[in-house]
């Protein structure tokens, strides 16, 4: 070891040195590189679980937004979507380090404990950003208020959707005079409508996306069919299961058939197929972005009709106020401004698919000049929800439990008849299970749910 | 985690070495050595004993992540786990999932040390190359295994022209995470067996090849019987780190429990019924059950070399 | 015995025999399937994001762009990450180092009231980890308020009982003359830590060390488990957790993991050695 060898070791000392006290201030300080670099007066951390499509206009809508409030940060993040977002946004609310302002599906409201890791939302406040009551579907506000108190901000609606290929339809003489979809009414009728589309389909490719594969699409699928035969979950007090195994297994039974005659094929890519023409997938709203930047020319009905009446799956984006212990001042102030602003320019957010809350927006000659959104806007008043209690919700508990049961049936590893019984087990186990937030049942916090 | 991090990795090392050294132990005048020892115990209290005694007590409790109301339920959450068909089934997923990677990542592991070991040029690159999928964080591998699993941009089916569902049919998904696995930890255990190659006496060998033995003779009575003791350490560590899998499974499903919930580790439901349910008590259960297990193995594993060594004098 | 020189004239050797080609073809041909992900994941890292998911997929990049790597230092959330994970990384490492030092001596060395229960509490501490106790644990950091706080994150992983246990098997192997003498010259104990054991450890502090930071760096369960806060996630953690607004952006992604997995590549290239010194030396293999 000469003397250069010492030198450089000093070096490497000294700089190691530095890195470890470095380490150590910046732990001590513990509010990350971010935070610190942040010169603005009033910060709002805004989480989302918006990618792709609607990540894009999430983010235009916030640039709007900060160009307007040049004093207000608005640091979003976006999250992976479904229950690792809602684990980390439950986990932030418990440890009292929750983010000003997040989304959240609506029916995960009551789950989510309103007044335990939710805040209400300041009602005046927000009629003071342009936000009223009378601008929204009464169903769809009743749905967000909890014990008299507004918990929720609806944003959108967001549907299941049969979208349709009118080129191929056009092919296959199943496009009506207006250019859009023969109506169905009957299961018959829409089997009937798959055998000639088929025909009209180019070798290699299925005749309809029906993401077999996705336990939470199947779910929405089962819940939209299953309501349409005027199937229900449980009494009005929540305490006795009445789900119907008899209509359960014949939508079961409905959506194997799919497979069965060959229309569809587990596991396929369903939008790519679509893409590159198969005519039909059944699909959410959010694709519609998809298919516009394929530069397709196609069309989007709701779920439709087979077993008489309409209804097709919804869930809502809404945002909510994450419990803070010191709620309050220029940062709540700044989510509510955001939160209104978000929701009364909501054009924007309609680009995604989605069917916004706000009905100005939705009115608007603007909103009804986009195709396909005009030709399913009628979904808002048919919407086919899940029931209004604690594990249910958007990828909840019920969702996670039974979307597998659905799953089964469909691929074809349990039968229709033996799915339907062990959905309706499901159903009775989480009905007696206890919320582990209040320590209540569904039956028991139903009223304040 | 399927890293045998370096945490656990020390730990079977002991019974070896303890009994040499037990004899010679002299009382020396030191009275004060209490302080050496108060910062890590103080550490090892707070975040292991306690939550250890802590996870005890909310078993017996409904608790809920919001830390209040929390009620005695006596064995109630126990009695549910043991019919509890979801845990059943992730603690099966675990254990199959172990049963795949345990002797895969021997065997390959116990290859490519050979290999490393026996190539006289350029030992620094096969050691790089072996061992360098595992320097990734388990997310980045579970990523980039996602990506060569996509069914059609993904490389895996293209290189080999087929056409398999890797992530989204019950047949394949775990296979896909066993897979991504080997690839990322073999390097880990290829080094221990790497290091005791390089330890075994060359005078062995030396004198073997003066008796006449070759090539095949010298591996089956000389490399293989030296190894036996690094044999065991990997494979034991390898089931400790299996049976606890969760971070590259989880990353390659989206978090999901896989197609038909083929995939739900232990661990992430354990997690699961903590933080996505929000039962506590009930997660903490789980988790005490799971340590039983675990500390089984491990015990087990003792036991096995306790009984070795005093057969084998 | 006839030939003693034998085994010193093995190493230098190195002359292209039949067997020497085969193996090293062989050696090529694993190492090759073996970095072909990682290739993979450079090329995808270069490419553009529509290039990046044509089908069929083809390894080089037809247009050459580094787009991935400035849109993902653009975003900015890498770049707190990094710096997360450097400073809890450095601190578990330093903390670790220091601590189980001590309490390895302590065991090895010193005699105090209660010594055998305590380290056979060590022993069990080897079979806990946060996979396997994490809810418990995350009750008990959310009690204490570090819930999404650097501390809440480095403090768990500081009381690694594996590593306290190397470093008193360790210290039991230092020949207790060259203490005595010290001792003799009336040097305390802590001058003796100090000054004689610390820098005849060096070796095994260094392995400590570096197995520490890969496993703190990489460290995945934990991190995600206590931060939701992404200002304060890890590497691993952040590049698994959030998302970009755009969606999967395969090319960004590939650009992050590397970006994650390059330091200690570059610690494992420089150290190397010492690392596979420090394999055999603290006794993992066996012996």
């Amino acid at each position: 070891m000469g003397r250069p060898g010492l030198n450089r070791r000093q070096l490497l000392a000294g700089m190691g040195g530095l890195t470890i006290a470095g380490s150590f201030g910046f732990a001590a300080l513990g509010t990350g590189a971010d935070a610190l670099a942040s010169g603005a007066d009033t910060r709002v951390r805004y989480w989302n679980l918006f990618s792709g499509g609607d990540g894009y206009n999430m983010i235009a809508m916030l640039d709007s937004f900060r160009a307007e409030h040049p004093g207000i940060d608005v640091k979003d993040s976006t999250l992976q979507w479904g229950n690792p977002y809602y684990t980390k946004l439950a986990m932030a609310a418990a440890g009292n380090r929750a983010p000003d302002l997040a989304v959240m599906h609506l029916g995960r409201v009551p789950g989510f404990s309103p007044g335990r890791l939710l805040d209400p939302w300041d009602v005046d406040l927000l009629a003071r950003y342009g936000v009223h009551e009378k601008d929204f579907n009464p169903d769809l506000w009743r749905r967000a208020v909890v014990d008299g108190k507004l918990y929720a901000l609806p944003l959108d609606i967001h549907v299941q959707l049969c979208f349709y290929r009118r080129d191929v339809l056009k092919k296959a003489g199943l496009l009506g005079d207006d250019g859009r979809m023969v109506p169905v009414t009957s299961t018959d009728d829409w089997f009937a409508m798959l055998k000639e589309a088929k025909k009209a389909t180019r070798g290699g490719l299925q005749t309809l996306g029906l993401h077999v594969n996705d336990l939470n699409i199947q779910w929405w699928m089962f819940v939209a069919f299953y309501t349409q035969l005027g199937g229900t979950w449980f009494d009005a007090g929540n305490t006795e299961v009445t789900f119907d195994t008899d209509k359960a297994t014949e939508v079961l039974e409905f959506l194997r058939r799919h497979i069965t005659d060959g229309y569809t094929v587990p596991g396929a890519a369903d939008a790519e197929q679509f893409v590159n023409g198969a005519p039909f997938t059944l699909e959410g709203n959010w694709s519609v972005p998809v298919f516009d930047t394929a530069k397709l020319d196609y069309g989007a009905v709701p779920l439709p009709p087979v077993f008489g009446t309409q209804a097709t799956h919804a869930e809502s984006h809404a945002f909510v106020l994450p419990h803070q212990s010191d709620r309050g001042g220029t940062g709540n102030d700044a989510a509510h401004r955001l939160a209104a602003h978000v929701v009364t320019h909501a054009r924007q957010w309609a680009g995604g698919g989605h069917i916004p809350a706000h009905t100005p927006t939705l009115t608007s000659a603007a909103y009804r000049k986009l195709k396909p959104q005009s030709e399913y806007v009628s979904a808002m008043d048919h919407q086919a929800t899940e029931p209004k209690v604690w594990f249910a919700g958007s990828t909840g508990l019920l969702a996670q439990r039974i979307g597998p049961v659905v799953m089964a049936s469909t691929a074809g590893s349990a039968k229709p008849g033996t799915a339907a019984g062990r959905m309706k087990n499901v159903l009775a186990q989480l009905l007696a299970m206890k919320n582990p937030m209040d320590g209540l049942t569904a039956a028991e916090g139903g009223a304040a749910a | 985690m399927t890293t045998a991090s370096a945490e656990t990795v020390v730990a079977p090392a002991r019974a070896r070495t303890a009994a040499g050294t037990a004899g010679v132990r002299r009382r020396q005048g030191f009275q004060h050595g209490g302080w050496f020892v108060a910062p890590f115990l103080a550490l090892f209290a707070l975040f292991v004993i306690w939550p250890l005694l802590r996870g005890l007590w909310l078993s017996f409790t409904d608790a809920n992540i919001s830390g209040d109301d929390a009620n005695f339920v006596g064995l109630d959450n126990y009695r549910e786990a043991l019919r509890d068909d979801l845990m059943w089934d992730s603690l099966g997923h675990s254990a199959y999932f172990t049963l795949l990677v345990v002797p895969c990542i021997t065997v390959l592991a116990f290859g490519l040390a050979m290999l490393a070991h026996h190539i006289e040029r350029g030992a620094w690159l096969w050691r790089l190359c072996f061992f360098m999928p595992f320097l990734l964080p388990s997310t980045v591998a579970g990523n980039l295994w996602q990506w060569l699993f996509n069914p059609g941009t993904g490389m895996v089916n293209h290189v080999f022209g087929i056409d398999t569902p890797w992530l989204s049919d019950t047949s394949y998904a775990m296979l896909a995470v066993v897979i991504c696995t080997l690839w990322w930890t073999v390097g880990f255990s290829f080094l221990l067996y790497l290091a005791a190659l390089q330890g075994i006496p060359a005078h062995l060998y030396e004198a073997a090849k003066l008796d006449g033995a070759n090539a095949w003779h010298r591996t089956v009575h000389i490399t293989l019987p030296m190894l036996r003791n690094i044999t065991g350490l990997v494979i034991a560590l390898q089931i400790l780190a299996s049976l606890q899998v969760f971070d590259q499974a989880v990353v390659m499903m989206d978090f999901g429990p896989g197609p038909e919930d083929s995939t739900r580790t232990f661990v992430q439901f354990t997690l699961e019924e903590g933080f996505t349910a929000y039962r506590v008590g009930y997660a903490s259960a789980i988790s005490i059950i799971f340590f039983v297990l675990i500390a089984a193995v491990a015990l087990g594993r003792m036991w096995l070399l306790r009984n070795r060594e005093e057969g084998g004098r | 015995m006839t030939t003693a020189a034998a085994p010193v004239r093995t190493r230098p050797r190195r002359s292209w025999t039949p067997s020497q080609i085969v193996l090293t073809l062989l050696g090529t041909a694993v190492a090759a399937v073996i970095m072909s992900p990682l290739a993979w994941a450079v090329f995808t890292s270069l490419k553009s994001e529509t290039e990046a998911v044509e089908v069929p997929p083809h390894w080089l990049p037809k247009d050459w762009t580094g787009q991935a790597w400035s849109a993902m230092f653009a975003t900015g959330n890498i770049t707190d990450w990094f710096v997360n994970s450097l400073v809890v990384s450095v601190c578990v490492t330093t903390v670790v180092l220091l601590v189980s030092a001590l309490a390895g001596y302590g065991f090895a060395r010193t005699e105090f009231r209660g010594k055998a229960v305590l380290m056979g509490a060590v022993m069990a501490g080897l079979m806990i980890s946060p996979a396997v106790l994490g809810v418990p644990l995350f009750t008990t950091v959310q009690q204490m308020g570090m819930v999404d706080t650097y501390w809440g994150m480095i403090l768990p992983q500081c009381a690694p009982a594996a590593m306290v246990y190397i470093l008193y098997k360790f210290f039991q192997g230092i020949p207790r003359e060259l203490e005595e003498a010290a001792f003799i010259d009336g040097a305390g104990r802590w001058r003796i830590f100090f000054t004689i054991v610390l820098p005849l450890s060096r070796p095994s502090l260094a392995a400590v060390g570096i197995f520490t930071f890969i496993s703190s760096w990489n460290n995945f369960l934990w991190p995600y488990m206590v931060t939701n806060n992404p200002d304060l996630m890890t590497m691993p953690n952040g590049i698994a957790t959030v998302m970009n607004s755009y969606g999967i952006q395969w090319a960004q992604l590939m650009a992050g993991g590397l970006m994650a997995g390059l330091p200690l590549i570059v610690v494992f290239v420089f150290f190397q050695r010492q690392i596979v010194a420090g394999v055999a030396h603290t006794g993992l293999a066996g012996q």
